[in-house]
């Protein structure tokens, strides 16, 4: 089987060359922005370099990957967000099938098969695609192939009738050390009554090298935190060795966003809320009362 | 410029029951409604309208079977988004919807967009499944751009200006109408009825309209599992004091601290 692969980020990308290397042989598209990649890139079959093709422009990769994918069977996207809205344009361009987000993919029988979080993670769907297919691939499922050197071919820029012009944008800050990369996680809900509460969860996200992330309603509702440290289905999912959620009920969009976290504490007022079945361990306590001892008896320990 | 809303009769995820042991789902006790986002797409289609002039219609394409159940329910999520302002509403229904993937349900509601619509909002996934997919299909079937994961939009003569969120980049772009955006819950912050809306909302258009399959679908669900995911649901006893050295504790056995 024949597999083109193509990310905006060199991370997500070689972890699409891993994920098509299951499937048979990959060409990993490369834009002009990203021409730096091409010795660095491992585990490939070819290189299709594009000079003429810039990532920033969605129109002109829809027709550029729609046009090289009739050589394949497969097409292989990131699943963040300028991969993601990729996936349905170039596979109705193609008559192809689709799906985003997949953990897992095989072949059986002529068919693809792949499974994929649903439901608001309550469920894992197993679809059968029909070939070919464009599939997005989960962060973080597959590992970057560690060899094979590809050879590298210039593809031409198909010409494009353009109707989307980015005039303008800019950076987001930065929150220090990506919630989907940290190993020890603080998820705050709810449950702070104010924003400058929050300090407590910094504090006790300092003394354990950790970050801070939040629910939904902290970061879109109240505006008490960048939407980049919102974990959900619709926000980061994330998978540190240590998560402790501390005053959020465990809604499922949220629950969906935590699935792959090693060991899960919860602190919450009330014990009926939903996230203590979601957690290895539970504090039924006021947050107010129990971080502040927390934080102080685990620096203690540090040293700090 | 009229816009048209898509709104999916999603499955109601938060009362969805799932059995661990036995990996039962049990879909057809939960009920359905149109998804959050989805009341993010419909806010913003009222405040263009209102701002813009035009009409606001929601599309709803029902893949839940003909049952008395489902249909009711498919009526009040469009009576629920009709109260907060649109125009009227357009629900499809009918036998093989049930076994639709994106691709035919992309080509059904092309049908009732093209040459009718200079607008279509849609939420950046479903309530369900979350795919975003449906949108970017509905695109390309109509040969229009496709802007996802819109924070604010204005119309500006026969464009929309929208900014929109990346990971890590906020993007302002300029597209031709028509087009297809899909939005983010930050947009906005969407209204809620009051009761003499949802009153009114009732009496509003709905049109009722058959499917029939365009084409084929190009996937097939094959099975529906529940994910395994172990806990060990310990609650840590004792005062404050007591609890905070306990979970410690039990940290560093985990070999987490």
């Amino acid at each position: 089987m024949k597999v083109l692969a193509f990310s905006h980020s060199m991370d997500l990308a070689l972890e699409l060359v891993s994920a098509g290397r299951e499937l048979g042989d990959v060409s990993l598209l490369v834009t002009s922005d990203q021409e730096g990649w091409i010795n660095e890139v491992k585990g490939a079959k070819e290189i299709l370099l594009c000079k003429e093709m810039d990532s920033g422009d969605q129109e002109g990769l829809v027709e550029l990957i729609s046009g090289l994918a009739g050589d394949y069977e497969v097409v292989l996207l990131a699943s963040d967000r300028r991969g993601r809205e990729l996936v349905g344009q170039v596979a109705h361009r193609l008559g192809a099938s689709s799906a985003v987000d997949v953990s897992s993919l095989s072949v059986e029988k002529g068919k693809l098969v792949v499974e994929r979080m649903t439901f608001g993670g309550k469920a894992i769907a197993v679809e059968e695609m029909g070939l070919p297919a464009v599939i997005s691939v989960q962060k973080g499922k597959f590992r970057p192939p560690e060899e094979g050197k590809p050879s590298v071919r210039e593809v031409g820029a198909p010409s494009v009738e353009r109707r989307i012009e980015v005039i303008g944008g800019k950076e987001k800050p930065k929150v220090g050390v990506p919630l989907d990369k940290a190993e020890i996680v603080v998820a705050v809900g709810r449950g702070f009554r104010k924003k400058e509460d929050l300090k407590l969860a910094y504090e006790l996200a300092d003394v354990l090298g950790g970050v801070v992330g939040a629910t939904r309603p902290l970061a879109a509702d109240l505006k008490w935190m960048e939407e980049e440290v919102w974990i959900g289905i619709s926000g980061v999912r994330i998978a540190p060795k240590l998560l402790i959620v501390v005053g959020a009920s465990g809604q499922q969009q949220f629950a969906a966003g935590i699935m792959d976290s090693k060991v899960v504490v919860a602190v919450n007022t009330d014990s009926k809320a939903p996230i203590f079945e979601q957690a290895d361990y539970g504090v039924v306590m006021d947050l107010y009362e129990f971080l502040p001892v927390l934080t102080k008896k685990l620096k203690e320990i540090k040293g700090g | 410029m009229d816009i048209a809303v898509l709104v999916k009769q999603s499955l109601d995820v938060q009362e969805l029951r799932v059995d661990q042991d036995t990996g039962k789902i049990y879909i057809e006790d939960a009920p359905t409604k149109a998804g959050d986002i989805e009341l993010n797409a419909t806010e913003e289609a009222v405040r263009l309208k209102e701002k813009f002039g035009g009409k606001a219609i929601a599309l709803m394409l029902s893949t839940w079977g003909a049952s008395g159940k489902r249909q009711k329910e498919a009526r009040e999520a469009l009576t629920r988004v009709l109260a907060m302002g649109l125009d009227g509403a357009m629900l499809i229904t009918g036998e093989g919807a049930e076994r639709g993937d994106t691709y035919m349900i992309a080509k059904a509601l092309a049908q009732e967009i093209r040459d009718k619509f200079g607008l279509v909002l849609a939420a950046e996934g479903s309530e369900d499944n979350f795919s975003g997919l449906l949108p970017a299909r509905l695109a390309a079937e109509l040969g229009w751009p496709y802007v996802a994961y819109a924070t604010a939009i204005e119309v500006e003569g026969d464009y929309v200006k929208v900014t929109r969120s990346l990971e890590d980049f906020e993007e302002v772009v300029k597209v031709k109408l028509p087009a297809v955006i899909s939005v983010t819950q930050e947009i906005n912050k969407p209204r809620v009825p009051k009761l003499v809306e949802i009153v009114k909302a009732k009496k509003k258009p709905m049109d009722q309209k058959d499917f029939s399959p365009p084409v084929e679908p190009k996937l097939t669900i094959r099975e529906l599992k529940v994910p395994k995911v172990e806990r060990k649901r310990i609650v840590i006893e004792g005062d404050v004091e007591e609890a905070a050295e306990k979970l410690i504790q039990a940290l560093k056995e985990e070999g987490v601290l």
